[in-house]
């Protein structure tokens, strides 16, 4: 039975989370956290804290004359360490977001806007300055450009404390030079989108902060320039945020910020049902109607920077033939998948490039689904009665196994090829993937690949040129054109070229194009948030209904 | 002389209990060289170039030989030092020890549930042998073996925490240290009491029903054998009243055997709550021993199963010693 409005002050819950959480938080208070398996950070427990204290994931309560509410966010994984430049994934980003900035970011569409730097320019080719803002960090000291400076060195130079994993981030620096309020970043080369990518990577921490501290407490604690400040860090269980009150823009509206994690969706559904949560992410297609069917959440979808493709190895019959590769994308029916296996959660694509990213071709059609088609290319081919099997990963990307089972089972029903489906954990699939030699890929698996600098480039380099890390093809057009782009210093010239390799990668057809994956979330219906297309979370641009 | 046999034994056992958990250290360590996929895929990008792979695994240790890896391990362990989570880059101890609090309070609250249920159940059967007691303490020990503890856990979250909302549906917002510091410190007992039943509540149960139906039965057989033995009829036969010849000679005997077996579940508890803490996203071992295997976080796995296995070992040692206190028949030999 619905709960009535009325009745949330004395349903037994809210008691037990006033009674509990209250008294929790005055005992978490008198014993500094240990006790519970927290591993507290320097941050203290706030009188502002306890009020929600005992469910510290759901915060419903407000003042309704200030505006002051809290958000509680539930992910699929937590964090792997709070370090921001030690870490290559989504869930660690979604949370170390909240505290850390770099000189740029980006919008919910992906437009950049300006963060720590106010403005910048490519002061020459292979050159580019950013000019930067009065911030500061969480501790009270001010952002120096020597902060900014180590920040980058740190991510690109393995020799700067860490290896980091965003070394290639950054593109290829070979210099960075602090000046009076600014830093001039010199390249090897002329890097065409070096903004794009100090849009969306290159966080900036405090220099001494990070010399002086311990990897293991900078992967507990938090220092960074951003509009939440942690209060409280329990390694894989939850993390709190408070608004930090010298934020260089507005103050947070949000008073108190919780991140948590349940691998079940199920259990994130149950949460966001319950009201213990107001965002909570990936739910997938089978939930949907839960959630939109309750009376205080609803769904709410975007288009991800992620696309998913079958890839084919250009090496290894029958994929080695063009027109067996085109066969493939004829004989899979993606527009029924998004539909039917994705719920309508997923977009129809025909080029590697995503719709509104540098370099799409609005021009390119995704092939139709044309079983005739494909049989008939197929025997052209030369490769009729091919037997091929399609290796998927288990649970990584949004029903990923019955997409592939879909895919598989369209191409197993030409009268001409038989297709077997095989199912591999991701990380022995990865293992493969990436050794560097393509003879150990696959030589046809599904996979998914996240561009969250909105660059044609920054797909097709690593995937489908000669020399990319995870590439399948070798192709010389298409390892031409790239080159040129790369090499082109203005953006309208580089669009179009990166717009014609779209389109020969179309006809060279080294992926079966699938779709481009949509981000799913609950959200509370008290909270007025919209998803972003980067799949980050910014309860900073939430406020309450 | 009793003494020092106990002392003896125990000492033996330990020494037993140091040999299974270096060998639960080696078979973990081997584990890493047959099991496909590697900690820096789940560090580095996709994309990432050979050289930024290679000076991670160097910077992790994972470019050293295996004799050598597995002797700096060794070496490190003994000195109480369980090296640093591939992943986290946080210490491995402080990770594993700031979990334990959270599946030990899962489990023995689990072990009082089943306790609190099952033996006065199990008696209740025995001595209403036949009676519709009977075929309803046997009916829901069938229930409790045969169900699944996730699909019951699942099932409890949607119906007492989703639609009645009497439970939270997971976590861990209030410990029993909580309720332990409100006896004494300005939180209200009471309050902090009931936050923490609202969150243990459906975890213990879940955990704790398999093990409930499992003493039941041990209970109830172990009280017909006792009751059907002629001690038992010469305490009766001097004119022992019935309560007596029940609770404080059958049921005494009858509990030699569910120590054992509690001993041995309670360790069982702590290593087999993995699936229950993932329904209830519980901030345990369970927990974090997922989180490592899928990420290949192999120092944070084997510092999971090392305590786990030191924690099996202990408890075991501590019910051989109950044991021969229990049953004066018993010998430390």
């Amino acid at each position: 039975m619905p709960r009535k409005e009325n009745e949330r002050n004395v349903d037994r819950r809210t008691f037990l989370k006033s009674a509990g959480g209250a008294a929790a938080t005055v005992a978490i208070a008198g014993c500094s956290g240990g006790n519970d398996g927290s591993t507290e950070t320097e941050a203290t427990t706030t009188a502002a804290e306890t009020t929600e204290g005992g469910d510290a994931t759901t915060t419903e309560e407000s003042d309704g004359e200030s505006g002051e509410f809290g958000v509680g966010v539930t992910l699929g994984q937590m964090d792997s360490g709070l370090d921001p430049q030690d870490n290559a994934e989504t869930p660690t980003d979604i949370i170390v977001s909240q505290a850390y900035e770099g000189l740029m970011g980006r919008d919910k569409e992906g437009a950049i806007v300006a963060k720590l730097a106010t403005e910048w320019e490519r002061v020459e080719p292979g050159t580019a300055r950013f000019t930067l803002r009065d911030a500061t960090f969480h501790n009270g000291d001010s952002l120096t450009a020597e902060d900014v400076r180590f920040s980058i060195r740190r991510i690109v130079f393995d020799d700067v404390d860490i290896a980091s994993p965003q070394k290639n981030d950054l593109g290829n620096v070979s210099d960075v030079v602090a000046g009076d309020g600014e830093v001039t970043v010199n390249f090897d080369g002329l890097n065409p989108i070096v903004f794009q990518l100090f849009a969306t990577n290159g966080q900036i921490m405090q220099k001494s902060w990070v010399e002086e501290n311990s990897r293991d407490y900078i992967n507990r604690n938090v220092n960074g320039t951003g509009p939440f400040q942690l209060t409280n860090y329990e390694s894989g269980n939850e993390v709190a945020f408070e608004p930090y009150e010298d934020y260089w823009d507005d103050t947070a509206a949000v008073q108190e910020l919780t991140v948590n994690s349940s691998s079940e969706s199920s259990t994130r559904v149950n949460r966001l049902l319950a009201e213990e949560s107001d965002i909570v992410t990936n739910v997938p297609p089978q939930e949907v109607s839960r959630v939109q069917n309750s009376d205080v959440a609803s769904i709410k979808s975007v288009a991800s920077t992620r696309v998913i493709f079958l890839q084919m190895r250009y090496d290894v019959e029958p994929f080695s033939n063009q027109k067996f590769r085109q066969a493939m994308n004829y004989a899979v029916d993606v527009e029924s998948i998004v539909e039917n296996v994705l719920n309508g959660f997923g977009k129809i694509t025909g080029q590697p490039t995503l719709d509104l990213f540098t370099g799409y071709n609005p021009d390119v059609d995704p092939y139709p689904y044309d079983p005739d088609e494909a049989e008939r290319l197929v025997e052209e081919s030369g490769f009729a009665g091919a037997e091929i099997t399609l290796q998927t990963p288990i649970g990584r990307y949004l029903k990923d196994v019955e997409v592939a089972q879909a895919a598989a089972n369209q191409i197993d029903s030409l009268s001409n090829v038989s297709c077997e489906l095989q199912q591999r954990e991701f990380s022995s699939l990865v293992q493969d993937i990436t050794t560097g030699n393509i003879e150990d890929k696959p030589a046809f698996n599904l996979l998914g690949w996240g561009n969250g600098e909105f660059d044609a480039a920054q797909t097709i380099i690593p995937l489908l040129t000669t020399d990319g890390a995870l590439t399948i093809l070798k192709n010389e057009e298409v390892d031409g054109l790239i080159q040129e782009a790369q090499n082109e210093p203005d953006p309208d010239a580089r669009e179009q070229i990166l717009q014609e390799a779209n389109a020969l990668l179309h006809d060279v057809a080294p992926w079966v194009f699938m779709h481009q994956q949509f981000s799913v979330y609950g959200v509370s219906d008290s909270l007025d948030w919209e998803p972003r297309a980067d799949e980050l979370i910014d309860p900073y641009t939430a406020t309450q209904k | 002389m009793a003494g020092t046999s106990l002392w003896r034994f125990v000492i033996k056992r330990s020494l037993q209990g140091i040999g299974v958990v270096w060998g639960v250290i080696t078979v973990v360590f081997a584990l890493r060289f047959v099991t496909p996929g590697s900690p820096i895929n789940a560090v580095a990008p996709l994309d990432a170039t050979q050289e930024t792979r290679q000076a991670i695994a160097a910077e992790l240790g994972l470019d050293q030989p295996l004799y050598v890896q597995y002797g700096q391990y060794l070496f490190d362990l003994i000195r109480g030092d369980m090296g640093y989570s591939y992943i986290k880059g946080q210490a491995v101890t402080t990770m594993v020890f700031s979990k334990l609090p959270a599946t030990v309070e899962l489990a023995v609250a689990a072990t009082v549930v089943a306790l609190v249920l099952s033996i006065p159940l199990g008696v209740l059967s025995a001595t209403r042998r036949n009676q519709p007691v009977d075929y309803g303490a046997t009916l829901f020990s069938l229930f409790g073996i045969s169900t699944p503890n996730f699909w019951l856990g699942i099932m409890m979250i949607l119906v007492l925490a989703v639609q009645l909302n009497i439970f939270n549906t997971s976590g861990r917002g209030v410990s029993s240290v909580d309720v332990a510091m409100s006896l004494v410190g300005p939180a209200p007992f009471f309050g902090t009491l009931v936050g923490w039943l609202s969150y243990v509540t459906l975890p213990a149960i879940a955990l704790g029903t398999y093990f409930t139906a499992l003493i039941t039965r041990l209970t109830r057989s172990g009280m017909l054998e006792e009751l059907g033995k002629s001690y038992v009829r010469a305490t009766r036969a001097k004119g022992a009243p019935e309560t007596l010849v029940r609770y404080k000679h059958a049921l005494r005997n009858t509990l030699i055997p569910v120590i054992t077996v509690l001993g041995l579940q309670l360790g069982t508890l702590i290593g087999g709550a993995v699936i229950t803490e993932a329904v209830f996203s519980w901030p345990g071992l369970g927990t974090l021993i997922i989180q490592s295997i899928n990420l290949r976080d192999w120092p944070a796995l084997q510092g999971s199963l090392i305590v786990i296995g030191v924690g099996f070992v202990l408890v075991n040692i501590v019910v051989d010693t109950i044991y021969g206190y229990l049953d004066p028949r018993v010998v430390y030999n």
